[in-house]
């Protein structure tokens, strides 16, 4: 038996080794009623143990790494980088402003919508807290698309937490360890997100494929779907608030297993391959955070003071009206403006007859002021010949009367 | 014929203690860490590279299997997969090149690179049928990125096994 055991112990050792694992994998798949296997979305105590040790022992050289990256760029940002700063801020500032009133003006729309979802009993969940992080690494396996944050439950941190970045939505925090956090990204194949197309209001559920492109599933072929057409975040999934941008559609391609639905293919605003600060929804409500509520107070009123800008303006030019004489009378009706009383002492000046009216003589020549080359506008040759037909000079007709001259180009066209 | 010997002639690599915590750990930071950096073009995987060189070079079946496996729990542990996916891949392949390792003198570059794109292949492979037929997920893969890792891998293998033979003890 002991010669047995010496002489196949590689062997042994295999199976021993590949058995225990086989009994694992068994341990966390698990079959439905429908007959098809599937993971836990929540890990077992003895798989989350493993998963807190190899990340345990990852996750402080990461943050090393990271923090030493981080480093390098701020100081390149905060000392060397620092050329047109003043110009983009001027930019900003610009951008803010026009944002203000934008807000301020969509502001009675959403109040509106606000007062018919009441009446509907529907309630809207607004953004209410956010907390920023730092992805610090990723799964490092191309199939598993997961990256971790440099916080976890002791910043507050729980599964099912929705993370995105000021472009658009990047996923969900899936586990959640002390001082890290596992985000599973909208481009997983194992990822599901609702979503709505903005102009078609077509629903789905976004998702990746093997290839890490996001897509729009189970969609019946319809017509209207283009690319370019803008994807929001449909709110029913308890995850993604409603109405976060998602991306653009990009192509859309017939379902390979079934023939009457199709796939919408879809870039991404957010660049998922490139992620560095995010941003956790902590809190979601059904009013506004108080943060949210001081800009809105802060477009109001920079939009009051824009009008009242606006009325001293139109103030200032009536009374300048006043003061100086005009051609054009808002009292009077348009037959009686005082540009067209002969009485005017100064009546409105007529360029004088040119005594001589050449081809730049306004009105003489209408094809060349049309654009016509040079020679359409010259007399035939063959014209001048004797025995020639005669034909009429355009010319001559203009000396005679201007007014008869041949219509401008685009007249005759019409005519 | 030069590369075929017997057991007994072919010796056992020896190495720091150190370098057997260092290294694995280094590709499993990297592995994690990098293709943050690459984003999309990760084609490599450091953990079945180190697998692979110990393997080969320590000779013993049993240690490349306790290797492999472990190299591969860790990497399922990082991801939201389960566990067990990659531990049993490369725990097979930590087998096979210590196997290989015993009865084939591995020194020559070549035979190492050709190994090591061999074992690439072999691991995607098995990773696909733990997934769809052992397990029986719904899982999507692309055969040319499996191609590109196991390319990587062996460019991999150039660079960084001539840096890992400098370090092991000699007599």
């Amino acid at each position: 038996m002991e010669s047995f055991f010496t002489r196949y112990r590689n062997l042994i050792v295999l199976l021993t080794i590949l058995m225990v694992q086989i009994i694992g994998l068994a341990v966390q798949v698990r079959r439905t009623n429908e007959g098809r296997s599937t993971i836990d979305a929540r890990d077992p105590a003895s798989v989350r143990l493993i998963r807190l040790w190899a990340e345990g022992l990852v996750a402080p050289p990461e943050k090393i790494a990271h923090s030493s990256k981080m480093g390098l760029g701020w100081m390149w940002q905060n000392y060397v980088d620092l050329r047109h700063v003043r110009e983009e801020n001027a930019q900003l500032q610009e951008q803010v402003d026009r944002l203000r009133l934008a807000q301020a003006s969509l502001l009675e729309d959403a109040r509106q919508g606000q007062r018919l979802q009441a009446m509907l009993d529907f309630q809207h969940r607004y953004i209410y807290s956010t907390l920023a992080a730092q992805a610090i690494g990723s799964s490092g396996n191309l199939q598993s698309h997961v990256f971790y944050l440099d916080k976890g439950s002791n910043a507050g941190l729980k599964p099912d937490m929705a993370v995105i970045t000021a472009d658009g939505i990047v996923g969900k925090v899936r586990d959640v360890f002390p001082s890290t956090a596992q985000v599973l990204m909208i481009n997983d194949q194992t990822s599901g997100a609702g979503v709505i197309l903005e102009t078609t209001r077509i629903r789905g559920i976004l998702t990746g494929n093997a290839s890490g492109q996001l897509e729009i599933v189970g969609i019946l072929a319809d017509e209207r779907i283009k690319p370019g057409e803008k994807v929001l975040t449909a709110g029913g999934d308890l995850v993604y608030p409603r109405g976060l941008p998602v991306g653009v559609v990009d192509k859309v391609v017939r379902d390979p297993d079934r023939d009457a639905f199709i796939d919408v293919m879809i870039k991404p605003f957010a660049r998922l391959d490139r992620l560095d600060e995010v941003l956790v929804i902590t809190n979601m409500q059904t009013r506004l955070s108080p943060q949210d509520q001081q800009d809105i107070a802060t477009s109001e009123a920079v939009k009051g003071e824009e009008a009242e800008a606006i009325k001293d303006q139109l103030k200032a030019s009536e009374i300048m009206a006043e003061h100086l004489p005009g051609l054009i009378d808002p009292t009077l009706p348009p037959d009686q403006q005082p540009m067209l009383d002969n009485s005017n002492p100064t009546p409105v000046a007529h360029p004088p007859q040119a005594l001589h009216p050449d081809r730049f003589t306004p009105g003489v020549n209408a094809a060349a002021t049309a654009g016509t080359s040079p020679a359409q506008s010259e007399p035939q040759p063959d014209a001048s010949k004797p025995g020639a037909p005669s034909t009429t000079k355009p010319s001559v007709k203009t000396r005679s009367n201007p007014g008869a001259a041949s219509p401008p180009a685009g007249t005759q066209r019409d005519q | 014929m030069a590369v075929l010997g017997s057991t007994t002639y072919l010796e056992q690599r020896r190495y720091p203690k150190l370098l057997y915590v260092v290294a694995p750990l280094a590709a499993l930071v990297l592995q994690a860490w990098l293709p943050r950096v690459v984003g999309q073009y990760a084609w490599f995987d450091l953990p079945l590279v180190i697998t692979v060189y110990f393997a080969l070079g320590r000779r013993s079946p049993v240690q490349g299997t306790i290797m492999g496996m472990i190299m591969g729990v860790f990497e399922d542990a990082l991801t939201h997969r389960p566990i067990g996916i990659n531990g049993i891949a490369k725990t097979v392949v930590g087998f096979l090149a210590a196997s290989v390792g015993v009865r084939i003198a591995v020194e020559n570059q070549t035979i190492r690179l050709l190994l090591n794109f061999l074992l690439s292949l072999l691991s995607s492979a098995i990773v696909v049928f733990v997934y769809r037929f052992l397990l029986g997920l719904d899982y999507q893969w692309q055969w040319f990125t499996e191609l590109f890792s196991a390319i990587g891998n062996s460019l991999i293998a150039m660079v960084l096994f001539p840096v890992l033979d400098r370090l092991q003890i000699r007599d």
